[in-house]
């Protein structure tokens, strides 16, 4: 069985499902095994979840306010140049 | 400088890929395209009236203070106006600008220098000389059911410990998890290797991770569901 260093170092490809069938088993197996990397697997998950949730989705709109003067501006440095 | 924009301008994100030119433009945005490019005054205001909202979250996200930001929307506009020809339409208008946008943000970042970055290690997972992973810090179980936090109490908080993040564990976090570059595109980005990138990557989940850890219990629920 890998060791969770071992398993560590392949997480990213785990997770996105770029391994090799074999060393792919070999992390499930790992995370099915190791009760303290199952716990560290649940809470990377939930850390990126709430990141994307916390921005939003970049293509969702976006509620944020411009000031009229920062608006103003971009239009009169535009036609400074 | 002039890397990072030919970096950007290669480095599409995911959701672009594989669609022929014509299909990413709606009528309106082929109508405010040619209408830029006829150099029409009213049409850059639609344009910064349209898309400024978005220029400047993406723009806070990225910058830690607001007047950095002001200034990035000022500069990403004024590039877009004196790229607007360059525009090749493989993609929506808002996401070239997104593009432009945090081009714009990294070049402000490594303006200011590389300061010395705080550490994340504290952060970082422990193991033993067999590689067994060591519990290095945990809290969970700490908080009380009752002490649940709303929608937008969770996203301040998530957004404030992200920033606590030093740059180069942020930036790529935002590219990655937030602006939905994937790993290659955002190693591109950043001048490094897809294997430096999933370092990066890994190791700027991690800490963020940790930072949550303390107050996961509050958390979770918006996780999970
Ligand atoms: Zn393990």
């Amino acid at each position: 069985m890998l060791t969770c260093k071992e398993f560590d170092d392949f997480m990213v490809d785990y997770l996105e499902q770029g391994l090799p069938v074999w060393r792919n088993f070999m992390c499930w197996l790992h995370v099915k095994m190791c009760r303290e990397c199952a716990d560290f697997v649940r809470d990377y998950k939930r850390a990126v979840k709430l990141g994307q949730i916390a921005f939003d989705s970049p293509d969702e709109p976006v509620p944020d306010f411009v000031p009229e003067e920062l608006i103003k501006a971009a239009l009169s440095h535009r036609r400074s140049n | 400088m002039a890397r990072a924009t030919s970096a950007i301008s290669r480095a599409k994100p995911a959701t672009t890929a594989g669609t022929s030119q014509s299909e990413y433009l709606d009528s309106s945005e082929k109508e405010l395209l040619d209408c830029l490019r006829a150099g029409d005054n009213g049409c850059y205001e639609i344009l910064v009236r349209r898309f400024g909202p978005q220029v400047l979250a993406t723009a806070k996200r990225y910058l830690r203070s607001d007047a950095d930001a002001a200034d990035c929307f000022q500069d990403t506009f004024l590039a877009v106006f004196k790229s607007i020809d360059k525009f090749e339409q493989r993609s929506t208008i808002g996401t070239w600008l997104r593009g432009i946008t945090i081009n714009q943000c990294l070049m402000r970042i490594r303006a200011q220098g590389r300061r010395q970055e705080d550490s994340i290690e504290h952060l970082l997972p422990v193991f033993d000389e067999k590689g067994n992973r060591m519990d290095s810090c945990s809290s969970n179980g700490s908080c009380q059911i009752d002490e649940l936090l709303d929608t937008a109490q969770m996203k301040q908080l998530v957004r404030e410990k992200i920033l606590e993040l030093p740059d180069t564990s942020r930036v790529m976090l935002l590219l990655r998890d937030i602006d939905g570059y994937s790993t290659k595109e955002a190693a591109t980005i950043l001048g490094i290797s897809v294997t430096a990138a999933k370092t990066r990557l890994h190791r700027s989940r991690t800490a963020l991770g940790a930072l949550l850890k303390p107050e996961m219990e509050r958390l979770k629920y918006h996780a999970d569901v």
